[in-house]
């Protein structure tokens, strides 16, 4: 492990020690006035990752519906990233993505209205919203 | 109008089908279901008359060609059949055709070069010919089927108005309109189709309505063998006529009227002792012919048809259905007269007809036994004149008796309804005081079959007597005369004898059961009814079934009658008959009109004086309106539209008659020399040929007479005479009151040999083939058993034991794999995923690490 990061520490060192370190700002200053594609995928597998992580993991119903929101909502990060990417290059089919993003949103709010109904179908019956306490899918 | 023709046939059709198919289920009124059979019907008249107008009368400029209807699109391609190879001529004429070539390679040739090529010398012969087939849908509008379309509509539409009355409270109101238009329909695409196979097409349709009408009572077990018994021996004569039909189209490659007898002109004639190919498709023709039109060897069925109900046997068995058989002889005349062998044939088969039906006619008790064999007896002459050439004379008596034998039927129909349903003769009489409409209509007809002169019947029948006697297209004529003079004399007297019997003389209604002296020597099934009827109260209301009938055991079930035959139920004591509703009269009034003058389109020749024409009327004669489709043997051509009226040679100008006549003297008819003519015979001593026309007009008018005075004699003034001379003739007295066995007989020779041959197959069936099959389920049962223990025992175990080891090896492992908590197996899908994910990008991701590495490291 550290074999493998040490060689990136001492380049770290060895640019600061170039002098570069202005021209790095400058270059950090510009993809934050205009970030480019790469970011956004990058934030939106972030976001991803810990939607499914929070499905995976948390055992409160309500949260993992959070959850599923996050993934949704990566999505739908995507989905604006390349429609703005498009945009950039010109293409002429650029609103596709912005529009997938409003059906995911309905979707979305249709999708939560309907869990968080049979949440509470659920909740009356078992009188729990803890996920390792409903196993009916076994039987 | 002729135009819409196609129309007449569907009108009927269409309202067969709202009638059968919507009459029961929404219940339709009699009036309704009256309403629309007889307004579609009348319809169908209509446009049939409108149409043969224009054709004929009003300046058609198709006239006289046949006007087919696919002319005007009205037609669609019925059977697209493709093409097909015609092999007419066959094998002998490819024969003589090589032969010929050979010979006259052989006579151009010199001696020297015949001796060195004769073995190698070769002949080219006409590969097959091909035609394409399309057999279309379309009506054909001519001289012949306008005839027919008015009589099927005219005489149909006196039908279904006179239906109406008659069937009214019959159960099965609906169901008999709806078969009764089905059969117009059948019946007119039966006479308007422009080829065989629309013939054949309406010739089955027929057939079918036929059969379900006359089982029309199908609870009564004679109906309902009647109508078996009308099908089966209709099937034989279907049999040839589809063979004819296949031969037609082997050997014309076509099956449309107008290219079969254009090409059939050409043919050779084939004179007796030469046995063609034209001889063969007019014996299969004929053979279906005689099935439908009730001839010799199959009139069997034609009597029994009276099962069904009176107007059935009005329109089919005696007015127009019979007649299909008539209709297509004088279609396919060009073939006919192409073969003299079939042309005796058919005379003789139809002077044999005549005279055997006339004669069982004779001594019939029940009203409509007398006329249906009147029927075939009339058939039989029309069948002679075809027979002897004179088709057009045919399609006359088709004609008149199309309205005297309708007009007598719906008159026996009218007395059978005024009886109360009793259809002995000799429990009638007296009836005209009751029914004065009836018996003068009825008078019509009588004196119009009889043949008196100024009546339609005396018209065609003694220019079919006239004919036979003259014409020179076969040899026998004189024969033929002959038996149609007797016929005609044996129709007089048995007319006269219904007549008396049923109008005239005592009321023997009002004695009960028992009458005229023939009881005396019925059989003894008839004396088992007499003495059955002489118990029950009610003579009027007992079935139908005939003396003398074998129709097995008959229930005997009163309100079993009540039910079928509707009406009556109140007025079952009384016994005086009563006159039937105007709906039954009136139809009977325009068919007797039609019955009296009927005839004046078909004033012969003999008359010319008179008249002062051939054939008077232009083409309001019949024979002058038929010229056109009517084939000449001597000019080997259809004859001239306007015959009697032009100015052509003499042989072909006056149409059939004076042609064949003059023809026959120089020798030059086509057929050869046909022995002796008694017409000539005559002639030659008289040296006039109208004295000699007038002299057989004098004859017939004299065997009528004869055979009236006879039939008055016998059952009018001296009524004790019928028992005195049917005891002195007993044994033929026997032969025609058994109408000479023929049912028994081919009860013995057909239906028994039938049955034996049935029982032989069934046991060959049931013992040899069922035994074998049954020995080898038998041997594969034992096999089974075998194969199964060794499957029960052996391998089942085998793959049991295997189960069930690979069932607890595995089962935990499975059994804990599902725990039901919905996120393990969401972290499963993202494991998968997660695994596929890396499988498939593997490369890439090795490859960016890689240069990611390789960007980081120090250079």
């Amino acid at each position: 492990m550290l074999n493998l990061f040490s060689p990136t520490l001492v380049l770290l060192l060895q640019e600061a020690e170039r002098s570069r370190i202005a021209q790095m700002l400058d270059q950090m200053r510009q993809a934050a006035v205009a970030p480019d594609l790469s970011k956004f995928l990058v934030i939106g597998a972030l976001l991803f990752i810990i939607g499914v992580a929070g499905v995976l993991t948390r055992r409160n119903i309500i949260v993992i519906f959070m959850s599923i929101e996050l993934i949704l909502n990566a999505a739908n990060l995507n989905f604006i990233a390349f429609s703005r990417y498009l945009q950039q290059i010109g293409s002429p089919n650029a609103l596709a993505g912005q529009i997938f993003t409003v059906f995911v949103i309905v979707v979305a709010a249709a999708e939560a209205a309907i869990g968080l109904g049979i949440v509470i179908a659920l909740y009356r019956n078992k009188e729990t919203i803890w996920v390792d306490e409903i196993d009916l899918l076994k039987w | 109008m002729q135009k819409y023709i196609w129309l007449v046939p569907l009108l009927p059709l269409i309202g067969a089908a709202i009638n059968g198919l919507l009459g029961r289920k929404l219940r339709f009124s009699e009036k309704l279901i009256g309403g629309i059979a007889v307004g579609s019907v009348a319809l169908s008249f209509l446009i049939s008359l409108t149409a043969v107008y224009s054709y004929g009368f009003g300046g058609h400029p198709e006239w006289p060609k046949p006007y087919v209807t696919s002319q005007d699109g009205f037609s669609f391609n019925w059977i697209p059949g493709g093409a097909v190879s015609i092999n007419h001529g066959a094998e002998a004429r490819r024969e003589a055709e090589s032969q010929k070539q050979v010979e006259e390679k052989l006579a151009a040739m010199t001696p020297e070069e015949r001796s060195q090529t004769h073995s190698i010398l070769t002949a080219t012969v006409d590969s097959p010919r091909y035609a394409l087939l399309n057999i279309e849908w379309s009506y054909q509008l001519d001289p012949l089927s306008s005839i027919f379309m008015l009589i099927v509509t005219g005489v149909g539409l006196c039908i279904f108005v006179f239906a109406t009355g008659y069937m009214h409270g019959e159960a099965g109101f609906y169901r008999f309109f709806a078969y009764m238009g089905l059969f117009m329909f059948a019946m007119l695409v039966l006479v308007m189709g422009s080829n065989f196979v629309m013939m054949f097409v309406g010739w089955e349709g027929v057939g079918l309505c036929s059969y379900l009408l006359i089982g029309y009572y199908f609870d009564r077990q004679e109906a309902a063998n009647a109508s078996r018994k009308a099908f089966i021996t209709n099937r034989v004569g279907d049999f040839g006529f589809a063979l004819a039909i296949f031969g037609v189209i082997a050997t014309f490659g076509s099956a449309q009227y107008t290219d079969v007898f254009q090409q059939a002109k050409s043919f050779p004639i084939e004179l007796i002792g030469h046995w063609g190919v034209l001889s063969w498709i007019a014996l299969g023709l004929f053979i279906g012919a005689c099935g439908k039109s009730a001839q010799l060897p199959l009139h069997v069925w034609l009597p029994d048809a009276m099962a069904g109900p009176t107007p059935v046997s009005a329109l089919i068995h005696a007015a127009t259905m019979v007649t299909a058989g008539l209709y297509m002889v004088t279609r396919t005349n060009v073939i006919f007269q192409h073969a003299q062998t079939m042309l005796l044939v058919v005379a003789l088969v139809g002077a044999a007809t005549a005279i055997f039906a006339a004669t069982i006619g004779i001594t019939q008790n029940d009203i409509k036994k007398v006329l249906a064999y009147s029927t075939v007896s009339q058939l039989g002459f029309m069948f002679m004149a075809c027979g002897v050439g004179a088709f057009a004379i045919a399609i006359f008596h088709v004609m008149t008796h199309a309205f005297f034998k309708a007009l007598m039927f719906l008159g026996a129909g009218s007395v059978i309804h005024g009886m109360h349903h009793e259809q002995d003769m000799r429990r009638m009489g007296g009836l005209k005081k009751y029914m004065p409409y009836t018996y003068w209509t009825f008078m019509a007809g009588w004196l119009a079959i009889c043949g008196i002169i100024p009546f339609s019947g005396f018209w065609s029948k003694d220019e079919i007597l006239w004919k036979s006697a003259s014409m020179t297209y076969i040899p026998l004529g004189w024969l033929v005369w002959l038996i149609g003079t007797i016929a005609a004399t044996c129709t007089a007297f048995y007319m006269t004898r219904l007549m008396a019997m049923t109008f005239w003389g005592k009321e023997k209604f009002l004695e009960g059961a028992g009458g005229e002296a023939d009881e005396a020597h019925a059989s003894a099934y008839d004396k088992g009814l007499a003495a059955h009827d002489a118990v029950q109260p009610s003579a009027g209301d007992r079935p139908r079934h005939e003396p003398g009938e074998h129709v097995g055991p008959v229930h005997e079930d009163a309100a079993h009658h009540v039910a079928t035959h509707g009406h009556g139920e109140g007025h079952h004591g009384a016994h005086i008959p009563h006159e039937s509703p105007p709906s039954m009269w009136v139809p009977l009034a325009v068919l007797a009109l039609l019955a009296v003058i009927g005839g004046f389109v078909g004033i012969g020749p003999a008359f010319r004086s008179v008249t002062g024409s051939e054939h008077p009327g232009g083409r309001l004669n019949i024979s002058t309106w038929l010229n056109p489709i009517i084939w000449n043997p001597e000019t080997r051509e259809f004859n001239s539209a306007e015959g009697a009226h032009e100015a052509a040679p003499a042989e072909t100008a006056h149409g059939e008659a004076p042609a064949t006549a003059e023809g026959a003297h120089g020798g030059g008819s086509g057929y050869g020399d046909v022995g002796f003519n008694i017409a000539h015979s005559v002639e030659s001593s008289t040296h006039s040929e109208l004295a000699t026309e007038w002299i057989f007009i004098i004859i017939s008018l004299v065997v009528a007479g004869i055979g009236m005075l006879l039939g008055g004699l016998f059952y009018v003034w001296r009524p004790e005479l019928p028992n005195i001379w049917a005891q002195r003739l007993r044994p033929l007295y026997n032969a025609s009151y058994n109408k000479y066995w023929v049912d028994e007989f081919y009860g013995l020779v057909v239906t028994r040999r039938t049955m034996d041959a049935s029982r032989g197959v069934y046991a060959f069936d049931s013992k040899l083939v069922d035994g074998i099959v049954n020995g080898l389920a038998w041997l594969s049962r034992q096999f089974s058993r075998v194969v199964g223990g060794v499957d029960k025992y052996f391998v089942d175990g085998l793959v049991n034991t295997i189960a069930a080891f690979i069932v607890r090896l595995m089962s935990p492992l499975f059994r804990a794999a599902q725990t039901g908590l919905t996120q393990n197996y969401a972290l499963v899908m993202v494991l998968g995923l997660m695994l596929a994910v890396a499988a498939f990008f593997a490369k890439d991701v090795a490859g960016a690490v890689q240069s990611i590495l390789g960007s980081l490291r120090p250079n």
